[in-house]
């Protein structure tokens, strides 16, 4: 069982360089800016998505409130480059660590809450923090904060007509977010969690050290997702309140994995890969006719999706390994 | 797809600088890309948008009798009578939707040129992408005043801004006390999003400046549920004016909930937004007699100018309703863009942004009560004088300034 | 500030309170029944407030009368919801909590795309119904009737709830399946029968609010946005499941708004309203009145 599982593990690792090295040729053979657009727009959900999921997938606590995290990288990139000057790079990794110490003191009273009340305690923090920072004038209330661009520059990270930079930064970040959450699968934290969540009695023996293992997963999390901010700021070059920290926001990270597979390795790529090309193609192309028609089309799909594929879109192409979980718990 | 290996690498290389994104040889057709909320909460403005702009399209690709640019005549001249064809795309109200529809059309659809957008924030967005590209960009109908002041070369704005807007209340309000009406204390009741925060400032700023003093400055949250503590500050100030700057969900909360805690300011005047919609008035219609709204647009002009009437025709026979001042802001907002593109004979961008800079399209050929169009520096048209009208006996009518008024203010209203 | 003011605010929010019970009831009920949150909630609200205004356009029915109606529709509307979709959720073998939340959301989301579809994306609002716009003066203070009529709705409508779980057949058996459902099934009760009835009855509760609703209030696709928030936080700080915990955190909520918005800038209200729910569960993790 060992061997064959390091084996998977070694293959999974495997898959994903080849999957990176094809994506990051793909923008050689599309040009199309629109196109790019999307795929830029889906490797920046799969990355978030997959930050998402190892909070909400792998630790079992639905969070429906990361646009604040979301937003925290946002504004503090921007607020840092427009009020001080400084480049979006130390922006992002200011952001990051922001929003890993406010995830970590805020899961410290949450982790105690759960199921619902948890969830409702995570939309309702995100909806704090909406209205705090549409109600800060310093920081361009609902106003939001427009980026200057002035020309093409990496030290400024702002490109003003090529998304090759954007691509390849998100494909980054995709990877980055599916490295760790591989590396935290085999991990001690991985084993905890999933003892915990298929055993929630097991919790109590385990204690402490899983509260603290939880209150890493917020961190962790949260750092991705703030860096998935600022990348958003340089990228849109705009923010405003409602449009990097509101409630859909929240949603719109946790989709890809919930339709794709929730707690699983491969869910939020999936669910990224379909969704966003998905949802924006059907914007673009029937949501011109202002009758609704592609709220229609994506929420079917949801509910399709969700309740004929509880574990998502990836159970249709892994069944075995499930087979090999449940044996491994049982 | 046909952008060049050329272009992309230009792109990725300068500043948007000299590349036009691709030789547009003179067609048949001049493509114009709209981008409105088409789904979403302000879906409805999106909706009556499609029908405002395929009006002006209407009459500028068939021939009408008006004194309007390019209605004579079918298409435009300058390009051989070409038609103007519309691609409508919807932006949901998010900055980075509208954003990424702007580029679509400009790189996909060809469009020449962009109106747009309803919300402010969006924009923001659309028209930072219009100058990457060199594409003019008119801002149909968003008033936010920082809008034209960051320095873009293709950003140009026929109609009022908040300032602008603003501006000609505080005159109303400094005439009327000439005339001996008590205006001493101002409330403001604004929303929390762009629009509200804009206009909010602008008012408190003039109010500063011009000696009004304001007893309750009421910023509330978009689409609240409830806005009974609301309207008890507004009650409790009993300022002079009330002047709320909402949106029409708000608005008609605003107007109940008034009416239900005893609350009857001596006189409203509102900045437009809600207060021009429709359905704000077929719901509260009997609770605002009297009240005055700041607008671009009235249908006072069409004793004065036939054409108003027959084009507001045309729109209600689309829509179902009368032009209000987005409709007809949005309707101008193609008429100057497409005049532009007729005088540049070229669909290339930096020519119509040539047409456009050298526009200056005198008042009475327009459907407005604006002196001319005629852009400043900053792609600002700063001749389009507002004017307020008050609802009186289930219409508006004009009351300010004088050389547009048709009636005397009803003051307190009823 | 005067104390007029203060005591005005305190009895705008009691009533806006007591219907925010009313709105959030139904979700506590089918909560309480079978451990689901529905999403769509606030949709189920938009919908009987678009029946209660084509009632009252078409057929010039007055909200006042046609809330039975609405409430009749949406009973039916919901057991049809539980049936369609619900039931397959509660079955998932995997991650049931997420499947529950995401096909009620999906569903939310079609709800509202069918409303653009079929109502088109404009604001409506019932004009002059019997109430609408009618307000009782009492010493200087205002109560506007359909705030007053909704307040009183939800009160009788929380009596009759109490009497119904406790006092009848119906009451029992959903008390029971609440309590076992493996069980009940024992005594030939169909469990998949008592959740639709259960839901049908959460969705005419919401209707009887949507009704009342649409006196004062505009109706259109997203009506329900404004609502669904405040109606989880209701249901969360009384506690899910419990009946009671709905009315009691109906009236926190709302008195708890309407003193934020005295204190602060009125556009952070409903930051009072989170921060009380915060409170509320770090010290009770089930909140008020839920069962530990």
């Amino acid at each position: 069982m060992d061997k064959d599982f390091a084996r998977r593990r070694r293959r999974e690792l495997i898959v994903a360089f080849c999957l990176a090295a094809v994506a990051a040729l793909v923008p050689l053979f599309v040009k199309d800016v629109y196109v790019q657009n999307v795929m830029v727009l889906t490797l920046m959900y799969a990355a978030l998505s997959q930050s998402w999921n190892i909070l909400s997938g792998y630790c079992g606590q639905i969070s429906l409130g990361h646009a604040l995290y979301f937003g925290l990288g946002a504004y503090t990139t921007a607020l840092l480059f427009t009020k001080f000057g400084v480049l979006p790079w130390f922006g992002m990794l200011a952001g990051g660590v922001l929003s890993a110490l406010i995830a970590m003191a805020l899961g410290y009273p949450c982790f105690r809450l759960r199921g619902h009340y948890f969830v409702i305690a995570t939309i309702v923090i995100a909806e704090i923090g909406l209205l705090l920072i549409q109600n800060w004038d310093w920081a361009g209330a609902a106003l939001g904060i427009d980026i200057p661009v002035r020309g093409d520059s990496w030290l400024k990270f702002q490109f003003t007509r090529s998304k090759l930079p954007y691509f390849y930064f998100a494909l980054a970040l995709a990877c980055v977010a599916w490295f760790v959450t591989w590396w935290l699968e085999d991990s001690k934290w991985g084993y905890w969690w999933r003892a915990v969540k298929d055993n929630p009695d097991a919790a109590e023996s385990l204690g402490v050290v899983v509260f603290n293992s939880k209150m890493g997963a917020a961190a962790v999390s949260a750092f991705l997702v703030a860096v998935g901010g600022s990348f958003y700021a340089q990228f849109v070059s705009y923010i405003d309140p409602e449009s990097v920290m509101g409630f859909q926001f929240s949603l719109l990270m946790a989709l890809p994995a919930v339709l794709g597979g929730i707690g699983t390795l491969w869910g939020p790529v999936l669910g990224a890969v379909i969704l966003i090309p998905l949802t924006e193609l059907t914007r673009s192309f029937i949501g011109g006719s202002g009758r609704g028609v592609d709220l229609i089309v994506y929420g079917t799909l949801i509910v399709l999706i969700s309740l004929a594929l509880p574990r998502g879109l990836v159970s249709l192409f892994a069944r075995p390994k499930f087979f090999w979980r449940k044996a491994a718990v049982r | 797809m046909t952008i060049t290996r050329r272009n992309v690498l230009l792109g990725a290389t300068a500043a948007a600088a000299l590349a036009p994104i691709a030789a547009r040889a003179q067609t048949s057709e001049v493509v114009i890309g709209v981008i409105y909320p088409l789904s979403g909460a302000s879906a409805q403005i999106g909706v009556d948008a499609q029908k405002a702009f395929e009006t002006a399209a209407d009459i500028i690709n068939k021939n009408y009798d008006f004194e309007l640019p390019l209605a004579k005549g079918e298409g435009l001249s300058g390009l051989g009578g070409a038609k103007v064809r519309l691609v409508f795309a919807d932006h949901q109200a998010d900055p980075q939707k509208g954003r990424a529809e702007a580029e679509r059309l400009i790189t996909q659809e060809k469009v020449c040129a962009i109106v747009g957008t309803y919300q402010s924030a969006v924009a923001v967005t659309v028209s930072q992408i219009c100058e990457r590209y060199q594409i003019p960009f008119i801002s149909a109908d968003n008033s936010s005043p920082s809008l034209h002041r960051r320095g873009l070369k293709f950003y140009f704005r026929a109609a009022p801004h908040d300032e602008m807007f603003s501006t000609a209340m505080f005159d109303f309000f400094d005439a009327m006390k000439k005339k001996g009406t008590k205006i001493d204390t101002l409330s403001l009741f604004h929303e929390d999003t762009i629009f509200g925060t804009d206009s909010g400032n602008a008012q408190t700023k003039l109010a500063r400046e011009r000696g009004y003093k304001i007893v309750a400055d009421i910023k509330y949250r978009a689409n609240s549920p409830s806005l009974s503590a609301e309207v008890q500050q507004l009650k409790a100030g009993n300022a002079d004016v009330l002047m709320p700057s909402s949106y029409t969900t708000d608005g008609i909360l605003l107007v109940k909930t008034m009416a239900e805690l005893g609350y009857k300011p001596p006189a409203i005047v509102a900045q437009d937004a809600g207060f021009s919609e429709k359905a704000l008035y077929d719901a509260v219609g009997d609770k605002l007699e009297g009240v005055i709204s700041r607008g671009s647009f009235s249908l006072d002009l069409a004793a004065k100018r036939p054409m108003v009437g027959k084009i507001n025709a045309m729109y209600k026979e689309k829509s179902g309703k009368d032009f209000n001042d987005y409709s007809s802001r949005q309707f101008m907002g193609l008429i100057v863009m497409a005049d532009a593109i007729n005088r540049a004979k070229s669909t290339d961008g930096e020519k119509i942004r040539e047409a456009l800079v050298a526009t200056d399209m005198p008042g009475e050929t327009t459907i407005m009560p604006w002196k001319r169009v005629k852009f400043d520096d900053m792609g600002q048209n700063n001749d389009a004088d507002p004017v307020l009208l008050q609802y009186v006996g289930g219409k508006f009518v004009t009351i300010f300034p004088p050389q547009a008024a048709v009636a005397e203010a009803v003051w307190p209203m009823k | 500030m005067t104390a007029e003011t203060i005591i005005q605010s305190l009895a705008s929010g009691l009533l806006m309170g007591l219907l925010y019970g009313l709105i959030a009831v139904g979700l506590a009920l089918i909560f309480g029944l079978m451990d689901v949150v529905n999403f769509a909630h606030g949709e189920f609200l938009m919908i009987a407030m678009y029946a209660t205004f084509f009632l009252f356009a078409f057929f010039a029915i007055d909200p006042l009368l046609s809330a039975p109606l609405v409430a009749a529709a949406l009973f039916v509307f919901g057991a049809v919801v539980y049936l369609l979709i619900v039931r397959f959720a509660v079955r998932a073998k995997a991650n049931a909590g997420m499947v529950q939340i995401f096909s009620t959301f999906g569903l939310a989301i079609v709800m509202r795309g069918l409303a653009q579809f079929f109502f088109t994306p404009d604001y409506r609002s019932v004009t002059n119904s019997w109430l609408g716009g009618k307000t009782i003066s009492v010493g200087g203070i205002f109560l506007p009737e359909p705030q007053l009529v909704g307040a009183l709705v939800s009160i009788a409508a929380f009596a009759g709830l109490y009497f119904f779980i406790h006092r009848t057949d119906f009451g029992r058996a959903l008390e029971a399946t609440r309590e076992d459902a493996g069980a009940v099934a024992l005594v030939g009760i169909d469990k998949n029968r008592v959740f639709a009835l259960g839901w049908g009855l959460g969705a005419a509760l919401v209707g009887l609010a949507g009704a009342i609703m649409a006196i004062f209030f505009y109706v259109y696709p997203d009506v329900g946005a404004s609502f669904a928030l405040i109606a989880y936080v209701t249901v969360a700080l009384g506690g899910f499941g419990s009946v009671f915990g709905a009315f009691a955190g109906g009236i926190i909520v709302g008195l708890v708004e309407a003193t934020t918005a005295l204190i602060l800038p009125p556009s952070l209200k409903s930051v009072g309203i989170y921060a009380v729910y915060l409170l509320v569960v770090f010290v009770r993790p089930r909140g008020l009145f839920g069962s530990m």
